[in-house]
């Protein structure tokens, strides 16, 4: 902290001479706030990189102990278990899902925001009050629809259903709305078409809201259990959240090291997708809070 | 080579599809669910020998095994039911048999039974094969692996206590008398057995009788009778200042037995694992024996199996065919010896290659005297509030809320309301 | 008579709409249908009337689990919003770099699996020899079971819930900070106001749109609060909630009636008691939000 203090010079100079005891205090509270947030995650780290076997009593494991048992760990189960396909399989569904929710959710909400058009208000409204609906009710129909439709086991099973995100569509709604209508109309008097209006305007202006979107929805899928559970129980389609949930078993024989070592390697792609894109989710995040 | 096993069991697939009549010849690819510790590492290489041995005496006949966690197993099933997506051969709980008839996921085997030769039907354990028949004509699995509650002990932890550990404790006094001494010496003596509905079952298995436990289906009333039950409560009240408050299936119950914190610990042989891994690297001192009962001569603990069912349609001959293979005497000596796992093959428990593993030897032991968790299997399923009543019951009693008298007998009130309300 | 020149809007929502009646309308007209019924999903239905509906409101759980949940979001939804507003002050107080990173590792546990995020906790919470626990014995303080003990177990489940979606209001709340104009709070400060009175009379009604967002998407994601008291219970289909039912709330009741005991039809009807309550809540938070602008 002092370093960067001398490195600003002057501007810093005169906050640091007035140290008052509410910018310590402030400090304070803040890194230990950052260390109640962040300490969980590097003490799964830790037990991941630890010799197996030491009790947690005896090693509390509040810093890394050995690499080599930590690689030995993520590479017996990347050896057992087709970690890698499961990766594939993830990403895809992920990927899938957000190309589909972010394409056919801003088409509609561009119509939805900026027109009007007989039957919308009906159609906005059934939307909204399928919002209000919890998955669990329309899970087991979604099944045997899906089963019947012959997509069991199938990319496209896992992908399609989840589609039409109302909670997409009403951010999208939210968000759109606030675009200019003078550039519409601008453009429309250009000579674009209904079409291009939605590709060369509306996306673009769009796109923190887009961002959210994707990220809230790759989230949601990348956490989704119960519904790659039933709808893809072939091991060829296991998606990352079923693969840990081998190791989770309450009467498995894996030790907990073994366990937390799977749940590691399934957080690492929301963790790492998170620090590379951090200011763009934050920053997308905000915008549509404040918007909606 | 994954995918193309897929393209090649969906080529058959196919194929059989358009064949329409499908006999066992006929190229198909069978579906096999097990738990997911069966399909890792060595159990799994040892699995995938079975099914080439069974693929290359049955030409045509393709087997896919996936490993599922506990409760997806029963998820997968009763969705796949609905949808008539069923995996062809299966396992599960015997608890969670019930649930899979009403689902209408288990073919009723038995007549393919009886047309096995007397031979192989000699080589099972008969409890456990009355246990898959609900009822006359009906049979719905073969058992497959299973368990007996033993007594892991700490020889540390009882050494410092100042207890002899040559003998077990001859029965509930004696067992009594070395926990008491085992905290006056700042240790723990046992987990909380209140937490979990199968250690309380394990409580109530020290006193018994075995026939005042379940629940009778028919007129929809606990078996549970109060003047036995509150034996056991009231052992649950002894143990109570003595436990380390961990369930006996928390991971830190482990970490206590491992670093000399606690020194009984009643369970299944599936910690064998761990605790011999931290004798080696650690240097823990213990061994497994019956569990004490309240009576010299007699032993407590549960048992229960996982089950080997087949599902019904087209391909049930088959699946039989193999399933049946999978619990022979040959697949499961060999089973037995990979994992140190008591089944339900008694032929193969017998077997002297096996015999001579002490942990199989002790749970074949075991399961003689154990008392089955949730019977009647197959007829009717818990309701969650039965087990959350038995644990909240068990625990007010252990806390003083109630003396074990009266504990017992608000719980028959409470599991009889349970049950008629489900 | 569709007039020819609205085909390009409908052009434009049909896939949407499409997709949408295929795989949201049609399961929840069929989830309807099954709430009268008795259904296990394999044979067929057998109606029953509303019995579904009456079983669930008498019986014991439903009324454990609605107590449960209104005790979780009278306490989660304004503990949450007040830690969250606190960061963000905190986090905005800081300049540049340090305002970034903070910001960042406030943010982190919003990007974590909530099946991970139990997981940790659960260790975290182990009677003994937790971290938690750890730290009680080092001031000399006995061991608690955390997620054992009927008096703490929802107080560990709302802090697991708070360390989770703190980041997340945070960060909507930060940005609700950055559109407050600086010359509101000189005059402010001209009037003499505290930093403190600055908070209170500028910077909360200032921040009241993004806080009513920040409130009304708190409340109904906690109306539907599942899979983290799911798994810092251990639960299973076969029994969950934990001790004395402890943590037990609407959906966890629901899923076990339906993948537990395989009666869907009763799940569904649960189903549609939660969807009412939800509609109910949202009315009547909008209403007392346009309350709030009238006055």
């Amino acid at each position: 902290m002092t370093i960067d203090a001398i490195a600003e010079a002057p501007a810093t100079r005169s906050i640091a001479l007035t140290i008052s005891p509410w910018a310590v205090l402030k400090w304070v509270v803040a890194i230990c706030v950052a260390i109640v947030a962040v300490f969980p995650i590097w003490w799964m780290i830790n037990v991941v990189f630890s010799e197996p076997g030491t009790p947690v009593s005896l090693n509390p494991r509040l810093y890394p102990t050995s690499f080599s048992a930590g690689f030995g760990k993520i590479m017996m189960i990347m050896r057992e278990t087709d970690y890698l396909k499961a990766y594939y399989v993830s990403i895809t569904y992920s990927l899938l899902t957000i190309v589909g929710v972010l394409l056919i959710g801003s088409m509609a909400a561009f119509e939805f925001a900026l027109f009007n058009f007989p039957g919308k208000r009906l159609m906005f409204a059934v939307v909204m009050l399928s919002l209000m609906v919890p998955t669990a009710v329309t899970i087991i129909p979604t099944y045997l629809l899906t089963a019947e439709i012959g997509w069991l086991n199938t990319m496209q099973g896992l992908v399609v259903p989840g589609l039409a995100s109302a909670f997409g569509l009403f951010m999208l709604i939210q968000f759109m709305k606030t675009l200019p209508k003078e550039m519409l109309e601008a453009a429309r008097l250009d000579g674009a078409s209904h079409f291009q209006l939605y590709r060369y305007i509306a996306l673009p202006l769009s796109k923190n809201a887009l961002v959210t979107l994707a990220i809230l929805t790759f989230m949601k899928t990348w956490g989704n259990f119960i519904w790659p559970l039933i709808v893809a129980p072939n091991p060829e389609l296991y998606t990352v959240g079923q693969v840990v949930g081998l190791f989770n078993s309450p009467y498995s024989h894996q030790t907990v090291d073994v366990v937390m070592t799977a749940n590691l390697l399934a957080a690492l792609p929301p963790l790492v997708f998170f620090l590379i894109f951090q200011r763009k989710i934050v920053e997308g995040i905000a915008m549509s809070g404040t918007k909606g | 080579m994954g995918a193309v096993r897929l393209l090649a069991g969906c080529s058959f697939f196919a194929l059989s599809l358009i064949a329409g009549t499908a006999k066992a010849q006929t190229p198909v690819t069978l579906q096999y669910w097990v738990y997911s510790d069966f399909a890792q590492g060595e159990a799994l290489k040892l699995q995938q020998e079975f099914i080439a041995e069974f693929e290359a005496a049955h030409p045509g006949v393709k087997i896919s095994i996936s490993g599922k966690g506990d409760d997806d197993l029963t998820t997968g099933q009763v969705t796949g039911a609905a949808s008539g997506n069923l995996p062809d051969v299966f396992m599960n709980g015997l608890a969670a048999g019930a649930q899979l008839v009403e689902a209408g996921a288990l073919d009723n085997i038995y007549f393919r039974w009886m047309a096995m030769p007397q031979s192989y039907r000699d080589q099972f354990d008969t409890s456990a094969i009355a246990s898959c028949m609900p009822k006359p004509d009906t049979m719905y699995c073969l058992p497959y692996t299973g368990f007996g509650e033993i007594m892991f002990r700490n020889l540390t932890v009882l050494k410092e206590a100042g207890i002899d550990t040559t003998n077990p404790p001859k029965d509930w006094a004696e067992w009594l008398d070395q926990m008491k001494k085992v905290k006056a010496a700042g240790k723990f003596a046992m987990p909380d057995q209140t937490q979990v509905f199968n250690s309380v079952a394990s409580t109530y298995a020290i006193v018994g009788p075995d026939s005042d436990w379940g629940i009778d289906f028919a007129t929809k009333k606990t078996l549970v009778k109060p003047e036995s039950y509150a034996k056991a409560l009231q052992l649950l009240v002894d143990m109570a200042p003595l436990t380390s408050g961990t369930s006996r299936n928390d991971q830190a119950t482990k970490d206590l037995f491992i670093t000399n914190q606690l020194a009984f610990h009643v369970v299944g042989p599936w910690v064998d694992p761990t605790y011999g891994q931290a004798a080696k690297d650690s240097g823990l001192k213990y061994d497994f024996v019956l569990v004490p009962a309240a009576k010299e001569g007699d032993h407590g603990g549960v048992k229960s199996y996982e089950i080997l069912s087949v599902a019904p349609g087209k391909n049930a001959d088959i699946s039989w065919q193999f399933a049946s293979y999978i619990a022979e005497k040959k697949q499961m000596l060999r089973w037995a010896k990979l994992l140190s796992r008591y089944n339900g093959n008694a032929a193969a428990m017998a077997d002297p290659e096996v015999t001579s593993l002490p942990l199989v030897a002790k749970s074949v032991e075991a399961v003689k005297y154990a008392l089955e968790v949730q019977p009647p299997y197959f007829v009717g399923a818990y309701p969650n509030c039965y087990k959350s009543i038995v644990t909240d019951n068990a625990a007010a009693v252990a806390d003083g809320d109630m003396t074990p008298d009266e504990g017992a007998k608000d719980l028959v009130e409470q599991l009889n309301d349970c049950i008629a309300s489900n | 008579m569709i007039a020819k020149k609205h085909i390009p809007h409908y052009m434009m929502v049909l896939p949407f709409m499409l997709l949408f009646a295929v795989f949201f309308l049609y399961p929840i007209a069929s989830g309807f249908f099954y709430s009268f019924h008795d259904w296990n999903a394999t044979t067929t239905a057998r109606f029953v009337g509303i019995d579904n509906y009456t079983r669930i409101i008498t019986s014991r759980d439903f009324k454990k689990a609605m107590w449960n949940l209104a005790t979780y979001i009278v306490i989660t939804v304004p503990l949450g919003i007040f830690v969250a507003f606190c960061l963000a002050l905190l986090v905005d107080s800081f300049k540049g770099t340090w305002s970034n990173i903070f910001r960042s590792a406030f943010f982190m546990p919003v990007v974590l699996p909530a099946f991970l995020a139990a997981t940790v906790w659960r260790w975290i919470y182990t009677p003994n020899f937790g971290l938690l626990n750890m730290l009680l014995g080092w001031f000399g303080l006995p061991s608690v079971s955390f997620l054992n003990d009927t008096g703490s177990m929802l107080y560990a489940l709302i802090a697991v819930d708070v360390w989770v979606s703190a980041g997340f209001n945070m960060v909507i709340i930060l940005a609700g900070l950055k559109n407050i104009p600086t010359d509101v709070y000189e005059a402010a400060r001209l009037d003499g106001a505290s930093p403190l009175q600055q908070v209170r009379y500028v910077t909360v009604p200032m921040l009241y749109p993004v806080l009513f967002f920040v409130a009304t998407y708190g409340v109904i994601s906690a109306l539907q609060v599942f899979d983290v008291p799911w798994l810092l219970t251990g639960s299973s289909f076969a029994s969950y909630g934990g001790r004395s039912n402890a943590l037990l709330f609407p959906v966890m009741d629901m899923m076990g009636r339906g993948f537990g005991a395989l009666k869907f039809g009763q799940a569904s009807a649960y189903g549609f008691i939660l969807t009412a309550i939800i509609i109910l809540f949202t009315a009547a938070m909008f209403v007392f939000r346009r309350k709030g602008y009238d006055q």
